[in-house]
């Protein structure tokens, strides 16, 4: 259900030649205030549509919470032209496939087609936008499935209840404090006026931007958004989140108890939200950390101490400040003190001797890389320019981002290691069998 | 999230859907060069210039069927490839594949050992001729190999953990009981314990051969240019022979009744289960009219598994079945989860599905649309290099041509509803089911024990030589 997205990158002008440009996407905007950006492109006779709701569990409230990614599932239960099941039904019969997800931050639908059907998945879109019915009865089988999808999440890796821990821990009062499935009391309690409310509210055409990839025509799309879309009234905007999260000013441990093999490790700490300065450092110094097997964190830790049988590090997109995470499952034997230990002595080096040129370079090079993986189809397209558009604001940031990486110097990953690795910002959780030692 | 790739519905499609066709995927398979290299290597080459990068497919005879009675031993092989070559000991090989951000992966898989790399155009001499020296001259490094066991062993431990990650495995052991099929590719703890770098050695040069290997290389790239050059790499590489005899082509014996494989883990709030038989292999000519049948039955978010078992009920996030096909046999499974207190529900539920699969078959409007949602997905399973070059090498070792792409359509558009009723006949199992649930013996034994004999076994033991 949580999805990280990985931004696309271009470092050099080599890249440029032949990839996508900022003028290869073509956008306009309904009066009804949704955006639409289009890329035309032929590769494969295929197309799809990725519809970015401004609405996540940052959005939700105690009682409620679960609700944005529960209403995730509503969205294919009926609405007036096309009911129960038909949503479904109608795409897979006309060749298509769907998906959606849903963040902290965001609630993303998301329709891949065979371009001859462009119409009909308008038709499909506009009318749950427009006329979505909540029918009771889907409603129950509906929560079952969410149900199950909490309880799932849950069998089969012990990161979610590691990372919910944490995550609750690290945040008192903003509402990225709970889980995006949603508390197991709130699922079970959700009512028909919360869902009404939260459809009127956040589901209107102006809390939404659409990205079209495929072979499809921009005048096309924009006809079909004008005769299914258009109609649909704007809505007054969704309330602020108004909560700041007060800053953190001493180190919070947390402890779970779950039957593993060996100790999970997750170390937080309070980073910036993606329009900040400091995005881009934050991201190459995730990299420098984590990134491949000569990484900082892989090199120390699994291979030459081998303390941990794996690492990784994240720092996501997000609307308000959020995490810097550090992830580590430690070897057979290791103690979680002595695993805990060592991932701050990288830390401290980081933060004492910087980085060198090398590996700067190195991690520049990885995002070249990351942006051809991601532009190579038509899918990594609509993903990337939707989400600079959602998380940065434009999406023209997208291709201002190789210049962005390339300004990060040694200096500024040093810079903001010291800035916000320290001791007092942070959150540690341990998962392991015996808690009582 | 919502779901990823479930499957039918048998209902009333408004009349309007019933004229439509897809006809937009005339989805041809891109002009390549084949050709064999003296010493036996095969070598597909493909131009793709949509992105200046080149990705490899490599695969060889090298699969966990021949680990005899050292499960693991090929997964354990394919990864001391990267163990690093005289040239490129590992902390080097790491190290500049990652400052170029190129990356080789190798693996083995039930059947065969494979690696997978992908590098930007420009750097193509030098990521090649490391594919070239990981291949031919590995050196299995003793104090590598070490570190590595240790990894898998913990990581063995570790996929207790969670039952999706182990219920295949087990699926396979008791369905194919010792035949080689029934081999665990990621071994078990007694094994891997005794395994050693000698035997990777002794692996290694048994079953790393250029004859009965194909190199397949998609990308921004001359084909005349790197046919020289993968020509002067890969040339030296010398033949080999292999000793063992194929035990994959043995018959697989059939199951004689409903048989169940319990699988308690203490701490389970689910229950995971597989229900399932014998499948095809790969070359079965009804391939791709199984694939449209399965869409129906449980390949889709509408398929009649996952309506019923989700949709309808709320049993579970998600239902879905599985045909996996290998060289000379498979399986088919009905794969889903649901809440401790829900099992028999939903173990209950799925049979019934099958069985009305079976009764009833299925409608001309739902054929139409499986036929539509087929075609319509399949241009995207061909977009990038990475999955043109696997394609490659599937063709390869599943003696496949471009036909099965450039056909695809016209075969998809060919299937009668005649024809859907022997396919569901034939192939999808009625009954001998085979289950296999991972979930907590001291609630569900019972409950299992509706649907045939039980063997009983502990999550945290280790895994039987058969069942």
């Amino acid at each position: 259900m949580k999805k990280l997205f990985l931004p696309a990158f271009l470092l050099c002008v080599v890249a440029l030649q032949a990839q996508m440009k900022a003028d290869d996407v073509k956008t306009f905007t309904l009066k009804n205030g949704m955006k639409f950006l289009v890329v035309e492109d032929n590769s494969i006779p295929n197309a799809n549509m990725y519809l970015f709701y401004h609405v996540g569990s940052r959005n939700e409230h105690q009682g409620i919470t679960g609700l944005s990614h529960f209403f995730e599932h509503m969205m294919f239960n009926g609405a007036k032209k096309y009911g129960p099941k038909q949503f479904d039904r109608t795409m897979e019969f006309n060749g298509g496939s769907n998906n959606a997800y849903t963040t902290e931050n965001v609630t993303v639908y998301t329709d891949w087609f065979p371009a001859s059907a462009t119409e009909v998945i308008f038709g499909l879109e506009g009318d749950r936008i427009a006329s979505l019915s909540i029918d009771p009865k889907m409603v129950e089988s509906e929560r079952g499935v969410v149900l199950s999808e909490r309880s799932t999440g849950l069998e089969n890796s012990p990161w979610n209840l590691l990372g919910q821990s944490v995550q609750a821990t690290a945040f008192q009062e903003h509402p990225y404090h709970w889980p995006v499935i949603g508390y197991e009391d709130d699922m079970k309690n959700w009512k028909q006026s919360d869902l009404e409310q939260y459809f009127k509210t956040y589901y209107a055409p102006n809390n939404c931007v659409v990205v079209i990839s495929g072979s499809v025509k921009f005048d096309e799309i924009k006809k079909l958004a004008e005769k299914y879309i258009e109609p649909i009234p704007a809505q007054p905007d969704p309330p602020k989140v108004h909560i700041v999260e007060p800053p953190q000013t001493g180190e919070r441990r947390i402890v779970v108890q779950k039957d593993v093999a060996t100790p999970y490790l997750n170390i937080v700490y309070h980073t910036p939200e993606s329009k900040s300065e400091d995005y881009y450092a934050l991201t190459l110094l995730s990299d420098i950390l984590s990134s491949g097997k000569s990484s900082r964190l892989y090199s120390a830790l699994v291979d030459k101490k081998q303390l941990a049988t794996s690492v990784f590090t994240d720092y996501g997109e997000s609307f308000d400040p959020y995490l810097f995470g550090f992830y580590a499952i430690a070897g057979k034997g290791v103690k979680d003190v002595d695993l805990e230990k060592a991932i701050y002595e990288e830390i401290e080096k980081i933060k004492k001797d910087g980085v060198n040129d090398k590996e700067l370079q190195k991690v520049k090079n990885q995002k070249l890389m990351q942006f051809y993986n991601q532009v190579e189809t038509i899918n990594g397209k609509s993903n990337n320019i939707g989400t600079y558009e959602v998380f940065f604001g434009d999406y023209r940031k997208m291709f201002d981002a190789p210049a962005q990486y390339n300004k990060v110097t040694a200096d500024d990953i040093k810079r903001v290691a010291n800035k916000y690795f320290s001791k007092s910002n942070r959150t540690v959780g341990i998962l392991k069998s015996n808690t009582e030692d | 999230m919502k779901v990823y790739n479930i499957n039918k519905y048998i209902g009333l499609m408004a009349g309007v859907l019933l004229a439509v066709t897809i006809n937009a995927q005339d989805y041809k398979l891109p002009a390549y060069e084949k050709f064999k290299l003296k010493n036996g290597l095969t070598v597909y080459l493909m131009e793709q210039h949509e992105v200046p990068v080149i990705n490899v497919s490599v695969i060889l005879p090298a699969g966990a069927i021949y680990d005899g009675e050292k499960a693991g031993l090929a997964s354990l092989a394919a990864s001391g490839l990267k163990y690093g070559t005289t040239n490129y000991p590992k902390a080097k090989l790491d190290e500049e594949l990652d400052f170029i951000g190129a990356t080789v992966n190798t693996f083995a898989s039930k059947e065969s050992a494979g690696l997978s790399s992908k590098f930007a155009a420009k750097d193509k001499d030098k990521v090649l001729d490391i594919i070239k020296e990981l291949l031919t001259a590995p050196v299995f490094d003793t104090a590598e190999f070490t570190k590595e066991k240790k990894r898998v062993l913990t990581s063995l431990e570790q996929a207790k953990e969670s039952p999706r990650s182990v219920i295949g495995s087990y699926f396979d052991k008791f369905l194919y009981g010792d035949h080689v099929y029934g081999n665990i590719v990621q071994g078990k703890i007694s094994t891997v314990t005794g395994i050693t770098v000698d035997d990777l050695k002794k692996f290694y040069k048994e079953n790393y051969i250029p004859n009965g290997s194909a190199i397949s290389i998609v990308g921004d790239f001359t084909i005349k240019e790197m046919k020289t050059l993968v020509t002067n790499l890969f040339s030296a590489w010398p033949q080999g022979k292999q000793s063992q005899a194929n035990l994959a082509s043995k018959p697989v014996p059939a199951p004689t009744g409903n048989r169940v494989l319990l699988i308690n883990k203490d701490d389970a709030k689910e229950t995971t289960f597989y229900i399932g038989g014998p499948g095809i292999s790969r070359n079965n000519p009804d391939y791709i009219s199984i694939e449209v049948v399965n869409t129906l039955f449980g390949g889709r978010f509408t398929s009649m598994l996952n309506d019923e078992l989700r949709v309808n009920t709320g049993l579970t996030y998600g239902a879905s079945s599985r045909f996996t096909p290998l060289k000379n046999a498979g399986s088919f499974a009905i794969t889903t989860f649901t809440a401790v207190k829900n099992t028999e529900a939903a173990i209950d539920k799925a049979l019934e599905v099958l069985n009305r699969l079976h009764d009833k078959g299925i409608d001309e409007a739902s054929l139409a649309s499986a036929k539509n949602y087929v075609k319509g997905q399949f241009p995207p399973r061909y977009e990038t290099s990475g999955q043109l070059a696997g394609l490659l090498t599937q063709m390869f070792w599943y003696n496949f041509d471009e036909s099965f792409i450039n056909n695809f359509q016209k075969n998809v558009d060919g299937l009668t509803l005649d024809k859907t009723k022997e396919i569901i006949a034939k192939y999808f199992p009625k009954d001998k089911l085979q289950f296999v649930m991972v979930g907590k013996s001291a609630e569900i034994k019972k409950i299992a024990e509706k649907y045939g004999p039980v063997t009983e076994v502990q999550i945290k033991e280790e895994v039987k030589k058969a069942f």
